[in-house]
């Protein structure tokens, strides 16, 4: 045990995580928080701008302008819609190869095992076909021919997925999005120096962004996965560094293009890689949840009992997963995947193998995932991960915490089994919230991060605040990986909260937390959100329902956030996302989104107040609902 | 007696403690919310940039003999006997700016709203915690350390 870092690891909602972390002698993320502890002020506020050589330029009260005469507003707006552009890419990375697996699963008469998913999907888009695989992969066109399409030509889909009223607003304001990369590359072009100068334009674009990135990048992924990895069914799971199990081969997982591991996860546990497991000593292999591809395989577990041993943590959990030791193998294709796992890796002997080269890590061996290859790739995977088994385990020490996580976590939470939960109907909900059982809903979603606090500790306390307030809490991304381990997404969670959430939550046997697995999965709360409106026959803004993301981290998120603005939600926030700098964007954003979409900002790092304004947002909408 | 030294050598002229100086006399402000653009906005330090020699942090020194006490008629500037702190008391200021023209390191400027008042480092009025361009400094070219007469 090194104690020489443990006064200097950062603090963590997760009491048994932080001590487990500060004991350890490999240095992680936890510990580097302390050497990065002094902040830019221009950065947090986003005024620095570094697009040209005649930069880098920064608002201070002497030089109110970059060289270029660009004011704080400009150089706020163009930081913020380049990095929405970038983080709607990677969603629309996501999309784009997750259409592109359906495809070609279909068209190779590969297994389905969503037909729920796919019969819904049909439905949406009006696919008439009467065999299955012809259907799916008419469906994955679908969705590539708008992905694919010029920022001048809209994309046919968003119609058939969006609520009407919410269409018909952003059709008003002129925010419908063209094809989805061509959209990422127009956000691009017009923040490159000396082009858009116009702040409010900026940030419209962003709303444009946010609509493919949530319509396509979050709620599409999720259902054509269902379509080939099987729907989400609703069950108990272990959670934490107790899932992993030492007498077997382990594969971290990090990523979030879970179809590309579809193939593999079924290989291993074949009866003839079993044996080869048992050769070298091990009685199988077994995935290890990290990061939003574990939340994902959480989410649908009860199709992969046997293979998945359960989500160990999030992003900020990766290096102390890796520094028990127990792992052999880290997978990974998309973030978030820290490059502070090489080094670790690297020590411990881990091998690593990238699936994608979006997330080449430096050390790691690439294997481009190649469909028509997948037999091959994952025999070729499977040999080189008990390699690395054979010559690491027994010489590298073993640093397990059984005691971490615990056993009985609520997964597979999805629009589809919970309302299956509730009797294939919206309506015992909509009958809490209108007698007050329930008094709102907010969904706590977006990432961990280390600021704010600590690993996961505003998420964690903002959660508790809420529920006491009888808030019912829907969470989505490695928000869940935090909520889980600290136990509030356990059945018997129900004792933190308030007493009339806590009389529902204990009649049903559920948490006040529920999962709803992968930050992909905020896609699925907007189907629930769109539903509940829906059903009460009134637009998103009117629902008792606030977003949070407490500590969300990159730009993926502030996409994400774009979208919860265009759908018209309260959008609350910990930390200001680097647009202080701007009176502009704060008008913008906490004033004027309301008459744009009904949405607005709220920064708060505290967990109390911020609960207190988000209650009174709830409040309020209740009035107006005369409920 | 503390002191702000300054180390040169490791400026990056990144201008942190200019925006940590402007927030600490920006009542409640932090530095996500400290106003760049108000006309109130000073700092109280000064990064300079030489072509031979790199960036030149220039901190109020808190002199032993101090010229701008020295040049100051009204008394409005006076070298505190416990802190070693060189203090300025606004209220009984003339505003002729006679210290302006005597600092040796060019560290004192009339304000830029009104120009009644003279802009000098207070210390931070000794906030436990340091003073706040130290904190906010990402190279340690700035340290306080104690110094005897
Ligand atoms: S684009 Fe303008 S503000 Fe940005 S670095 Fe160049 S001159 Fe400065
Ligand atoms: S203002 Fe100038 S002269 Fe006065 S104490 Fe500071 S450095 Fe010395
Ligand atoms: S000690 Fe305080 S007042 Fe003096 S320069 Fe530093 S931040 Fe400004
Ligand atoms: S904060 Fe430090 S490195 Fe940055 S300009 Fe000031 S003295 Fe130089």
């Amino acid at each position: 045990m090194n104690t020489n870092f443990s006064c200097k690891t950062c603090a963590s909602a997760d009491q048994k995580l932080e001590t487990f972390i500060s004991n350890l002698s490999v240095d992680t993320s936890h510990h580097r928080m302390e050497g990065q502890s002094v902040k830019c002020g221009f950065g947090l506020q986003g005024i620095c701008c570094r697009l040209c050589s005649n930069g880098p330029c920064r608002i201070t009260p002497d030089g109110p302008k970059g060289v270029c005469g660009a004011t704080a507003d400009t150089i706020v707006a163009r930081n913020f819609l380049r990095a929405v552009s970038a983080g709607s890419g990677c969603y629309i990375h996501i999309v784009e190869n997750t259409a592109l697996m359906l495809k070609k699963t279909a068209a190779s008469k590969g297994v389905l095992k969503g037909k729920v998913a796919l019969a819904k999907l049909a439905e949406i888009f009006a696919v008439d076909e009467a065999d299955e695989h012809v259907r799916a992969e008419k469906i994955a066109d679908m969705v590539l021919a708008d992905l694919y399409k010029p920022d001048y030509v809209k994309m046919e889909l968003v119609e058939k997925m969006a609520y009407k009223p919410r269409f018909d607003r952003w059709k008003e304001l002129g925010i419908l999005p063209g094809g989805a990369k061509s959209e990422v590359f127009a956000g691009v072009v017009k923040t490159s120096t000396n082009l858009n100068s116009d702040p409010v334009d900026m940030y419209l674009n962003c709303l444009k962004l946010g609509i493919s990135t949530g319509l396509y990048g979050l709620t599409l992924t999720n259902l054509l996965n269902d379509v080939m990895l099987g729907e989400p069914s609703i069950r108990l799971a272990p959670v934490g560094l107790r899932v992993i199990d030492t007498d077997y081969i382990n594969i971290m997982i990090t990523g979030h293009q879970h179809s590309i591991f579809a193939y593999l996860q079924d290989r291993l546990i074949q009866d003839d890689v079993i044996e080869k497991a048992k050769a070298v000593g091990a009685k199988g292999f077994k995935l290890v949840g990290c990061t939003c591809v574990g939340q994902d395989l959480q989410l649908r577990g009860e199709h992969y009992q046997e293979v998945f041993n359960g989500h160990a943590g999030n992003n900020f959990t990766s290096e102390a997963i890796l520094a028990t030791g127990a792992i052999d193998a880290v997978l990974s294709e998309f973030n978030c995947t820290l490059p502070g796992i090489e080094p670790i890796c690297d020590e411990l002997k881990i091998k690593q193998i990238c699936l994608d080269d979006v997330a080449k890590k430096a050390n790691a061996e690439m294997k481009p995932f190649v469909f028509e290859e997948k037999e091959s790739q994952s025999n070729d995977i499977i040999d080189s991960v008990i390699e690395a088994y054979q010559a690491r385990r027994g010489v590298v020490a073993l640093n397990m915490d059984a005691d971490h996580g615990n056993d009985d976590t609520l997964t597979g939470v999805s629009e589809g089994s919970l309302k299956s939960f509730l009797g294939g109907t919206w309506k015992p909900l909509i009958d809490l919230i209108v007698k007050g059982e329930i008094k709102g809903i907010a969904g706590v979603v977006g990432c961990s991060s280390l600021t704010a606090g600590g690993h996961d500790v505003l998420t964690v306390n903002l959660v508790k605040e809420l529920i006491a307030k009888d808030i019912l809490v829907l969470s989505a991304g490695c928000s869940s990986g935090g909520l889980e381990n600290v136990g509030l997404m356990s059945p018997s969670a129900a004792s933190q909260a308030g007493s009339k959430l806590r009389a529902v939550c204990e009649s049903l046997g559920i948490p006040p937390v529920l999962n709803f697995g992968p930050c992909l999965a905020i896609g699925r709360l907007e189907l629930v959100a769109t539903e509940l409106a829906e059903a009460i026959g009134v637009d998103l803004p009117q629902l008792p329902l606030v977003l949070s993301a407490p500590q969300w981290l990159e730009e993926q998120a502030l996409a994400d956030g774009a979208f919860g603005l265009a759908l018209g939600l309260p959008l609350h926030l910990g930390l200001p996302p680097f647009v202080t700098g701007s009176p502009v964007a704060v008008q913008v954003f906490t004033q004027d989104m309301l008459n744009l979409t009904g949405g607005q900002l709220i920064i708060d790092d505290n967990a109390q107040s911020a609960a207190q304004t988000l209650d009174a947002i709830i409040e309020k909408k209740r009035k107006e609902l005369n409920i | 007696m503390k002191r702000i030294i300054i180390d040169r050598e490791k400026c990056d002229g990144c201008l942190n403690c200019n925006i940590a100086c402007i927030s600490a006399h920006e009542e409640g402000s932090n530095f996500y919310t400290v106003n760049m653009l108000s006309p109130d906005a000073e700092t109280r330090n000064f990064i300079k940039f030489d072509a031979q020699k790199g960036y030149l942090p220039i901190f109020c020194r808190h002199c032993d003999e101090p010229e701008c006490v020295l040049s100051c008629m009204s008394g409005a500037l006076e070298k505190d006997p416990l802190t070693g702190h060189v203090q300025y008391d606004e209220s009984k200021c003339a505003a002729c700016y006679m210290c302006v023209m005597n600092c040796p390191y060019g560290v004192l400027k009339p304000d830029k709203r009104t120009r009644t008042k003279v802009i000098k480092c207070d210390f931070c009025d000794d906030k436990v915690d340091g003073p706040s361009c130290v904190k906010a400094c990402p190279k340690k070219a700035i340290e306080v350390k104690e110094v005897s007469l």
